[in-house]
């Protein structure tokens, strides 16, 4: 895979393509409550699962049909028609009665605070992603709706348009056009932050004064006013194209409709290839935050493999976040996960970029991930009140229970 | 969900690329690299610089072999790491090492420096170091490159400078150092062949030029010091950089991965720090070449300088900052 490139340019892209209507779809539901039970009709826009956290969008069902299955993280429902529940309509006021309103219809709100600065982020998130260019360029229309709709949430003083250089970006009302460098990984939210407000922002924690979202999330917001229907799609890259998908939709029909056969050891990933999450099946549907479709062969791509770090320092002299991920990776591996957070564990802004120029091929973001979520367990054990003190400059740890 | 289906896919944590580098490629270049100084050492020093190489290499790759079978591992001796551990060590010795020295520091370069601490990517010092140092304190006359190579006609600068003074290395040439016309040890002398060799590292990207750059000025800059103080005792900086094993310890020893500082100021401070110490060592110590026992100083500061870091995007993290559900949970809720 050497031919992998960490250019965000987007190139020429066709219009946006509609997905074609699968039999049965699979939602994920992973952090909600379903609210159906199995044998429950149900029409394209009826509400399904109610979020289990603060300011995560309800979910709905894309399609009337039938709930056939009920897991633990998804929901199959077998799809019978195209019957669409009553469209709902807006509230005139804006604030917190809009946002709630849209929380109800499917949209995560959790960003969507009053702030002085709003940035718009159309840089691409990772290269071979490309769905915000054509709704840049055609649906300009329910962009301008959507952006208007959260300056009555956000209440700006300032909003900026942060593009690639030589990417399509055309600045909306009132709005500054920034450019980045169009490398990969300048679109990520952390990274626009910084180019827009100077400001380092701690990953995981909501910036102060600003917030951030996306072109998809303008569109979709824009959509939602427009028509008073819940978000029940995402816009997906499959190749060179930008398809409009349901959420749910299996990703095997995704890729025979994209005409590929998945063989076994196949990898498919939803997202992009730095980012993206592997499916664990054909079966699994696409969430509403999927941006793309990458299907790598067995012999293709990152082997992880259980070698010592040799401590080349590629990782570290790569790393956008200026920690040491191999250092970090020797703390997972050997369990000793509060040292980890003496080497600055929770900078990672998790771009991947580590393991892809890791020798020794060892799994960095996955060992990350693994200790953040130990740290997590453990900070959750011993109570929220527990004092956290991290000075990587003495070499300490903090209290320990 | 969660039950099999056909065709059963991989499924990993991302990145789902990866740039195609192996630690076997990174061995390998690192074997090519000294090619052009192998050949020079056969060329100048005969079938006895091949016979020191030859053993030095089969001792260390069956060193590891037998390391690992003991402590019940998977063999690693396909990275090529013991190979080049062996020829690196081999490079340090005088032409004329008898076999049971060269079995003796090959297997304790192993051993001692790499196995015990858990292999390739343990070591806190260069491999190959700890084999030379070994050797060099316990049987002092066999590593002695001039008296061992008596036979020879070839000059020995730094034993000159160090016993008869200033006045005996005048007549040696530079463009004689460079290729390589000095006794030393028997690959570490050949200047062009090993800058040839350091810059197509470099190129290929296996070793940053920090390190080498930070050595190299290092040697100069306190051999200028020196020679400033009193040019009619202390030799010049060039004679320092081209005499001994300054290049093959600039490209070859103090780059080794493991046993060096990462971060572009704590590799900057690692070579001058080292390169400083060769002066110092070749002035006052009684070893003549100090560029071995340099590198080793310098790997027992790596510690100290891998705690010289920028600060971490968004700062230092406090307990107030760190929002839980966001750290855990904003993967999963779309």
């Amino acid at each position: 895979m050497t031919k992998f490139s960490f250019s965000l340019h987007t190139g020429e892209t066709g219009p946006l393509g509609k997905g074609s209507k699968p039999d049965r779809l699979r939602i994920p539901i992973p952090c909600h409550t379903p609210i159906l039970a199995e044998g429950d009709q149900v029409l394209a826009g009826t509400k399904i699962a109610i979020a289990n956290h603060d300011g995560s969008g309800d979910m709905h069902a894309p399609l009337a049909g039938t709930i056939k299955d009920i897991l633990p993280y998804s929901m199959l429902i077998e799809v019978s028609g195209e019957d669409r529940a009553d469209a709902k309509k807006a509230p005139s006021e804006g604030g917190t009665t809009l946002k709630e309103w849209l929380r109800d219809l499917g949209v995560n709100v959790k960003k969507m605070n009053r702030a002085a600065t709003l940035i718009i982020n159309a840089v691409p998130p990772e290269p071979g992603i490309s769905i915000f260019d054509p709704l840049l360029r055609d649906y300009r229309k329910i962009l301008e709706l959507g952006l208007e709709t959260i300056q009555r949430i956000v209440e700006p003083s300032k909003m900026f348009l942060v593009a690639a250089k030589g990417n399509r970006a055309n600045a909306f009302a009132n709005c500054t056009v920034m450019h980045v460098s169009p490398t990969y990984p300048n679109g990520l939210d952390e990274m626009v932050i910084k180019t827009v407000t100077g400001q380092e922002t701690l990953p995981g924690t909501l910036p102060e004064n600003t917030v951030i979202l996306s072109v998809k999330d303008l569109y979709f917001i824009g959509r939602i006013m427009e028509t008073g229907r819940p978000l029940i799609e995402t816009v997906m890259t499959i190749g060179s194209q930008n398809h409009l998908v349901r959420v749910g939709t299996p990703v095997g029909f995704l890729a025979a409709e994209a005409g590929a056969t998945p063989q076994p050891g196949d990898k498919i990933v939803l997202g992009g290839l730095m980012r993206g999450l592997a499916a664990v099946n054909l079966e699994q549907g696409v969430g509403k935050d999927t941006t793309g479709l990458h299907i790598l062969r067995e012999d293709e791509g990152l082997k992880p493999t259980n070698n010592f770090c040799i401590g080349c320092g590629e990782c570290e002299s790569h790393c956008p976040a200026r920690i040491m991920p191999g250092m970090i990776s020797r703390c997972a591996e050997f369990k000793q996960f509060e040292r980890a957070e003496t080497f600055h564990i929770h900078s990672c802004i998790e771009c991947g970029i580590c393991g892809y120029w890791c020798k020794a091929q060892r799994p960095l973001l996955q060992y990350i991930r693994l200790a953040k979520f130990e740290l997590a367990l453990l900070r959750e054990t011993n109570g929220p009140s527990q004092p956290l003190i991290m000075e990587a400059e003495t070499g300490q740890t903090g209290e320990k229970e | 969900m969660t039950k099999p289906l056909e065709p059963i896919l991989t499924v990993s944590a991302p990145p789902h690329v990866h740039c195609g580098r192996t630690i076997k490629n990174y061995m390998a270049e690192n074997l090519v690299a000294l090619m052009p100084a192998v050949i020079m050492a056969i060329y100048i020093f005969g079938l006895g610089a091949l016979r020191v190489m030859a053993l030095s290499c089969a001792v260390a790759v069956m060193s590891e072999a037998i390391c690992n079978k003991l402590m019940k591992r998977e063999q690693s001796i396909d990275d090529f790491n013991g190979l080049l551990t062996g020829l690196l060590f081999a490079f340090l010795l005088p032409a004329s090492a008898p076999w049971w020295l060269v079995t003796i520091g090959a297997s304790s370069s192993i051993i001692l420096g790499k196995m015990i601490f858990g292999g390739l990517g343990g070591n806190p010092l260069s491999a190959p170091l700890v084999g030379w140092a070994l050797c060099r304190i316990s049987w002092g006359e066999f590593m002695d490159t001039n008296a061992t190579m008596l036979s020879s006609n070839l000059a020995a600068p730094l034993q000159q400078l160090k016993y008869f003074g200033l006045e005996s290395i005048q007549t040696i040439e530079s463009s004689a150092l460079i290729m390589g016309e000095q006794l030393g040890g028997l690959g570490e002398v050949h200047i062009a062949a090993l800058l040839v060799g350091g810059l197509f590292l470099i190129i290929r990207r296996h070793i940053s030029w920090v390190i080498p750059t930070g050595f190299i000025a290092g040697v100069l800059i306190t051999g200028w010091i020196y020679n400033l103080i009193d040019p009619t005792t202390y030799a010049t900086p060039l004679f320092h950089l081209l005499a001994g094993g300054t290049i093959f310890g600039a490209f070859f020893l103090a780059t080794d991965p493991a046993a060096s500082p990462i971060g572009r100021i704590p590799c900057i401070l690692f070579g001058l720090i080292a390169g400083a110490m060769v002066i110092v060592i070749r002035v006052y110590g009684i070893y003549p070449d100090g560029v071995p026992f340099a590198i080793l100083l310098a790997n027992l500061f790596t510690p100290l300088l891998d705690r010289i870091r920028p600060k971490p995007f968004g700062g230092p993290c406090t307990s107030t900052k760190i929002n839980k559900e966001g750290v855990t949970c904003e993967k999963c809720c779309g």
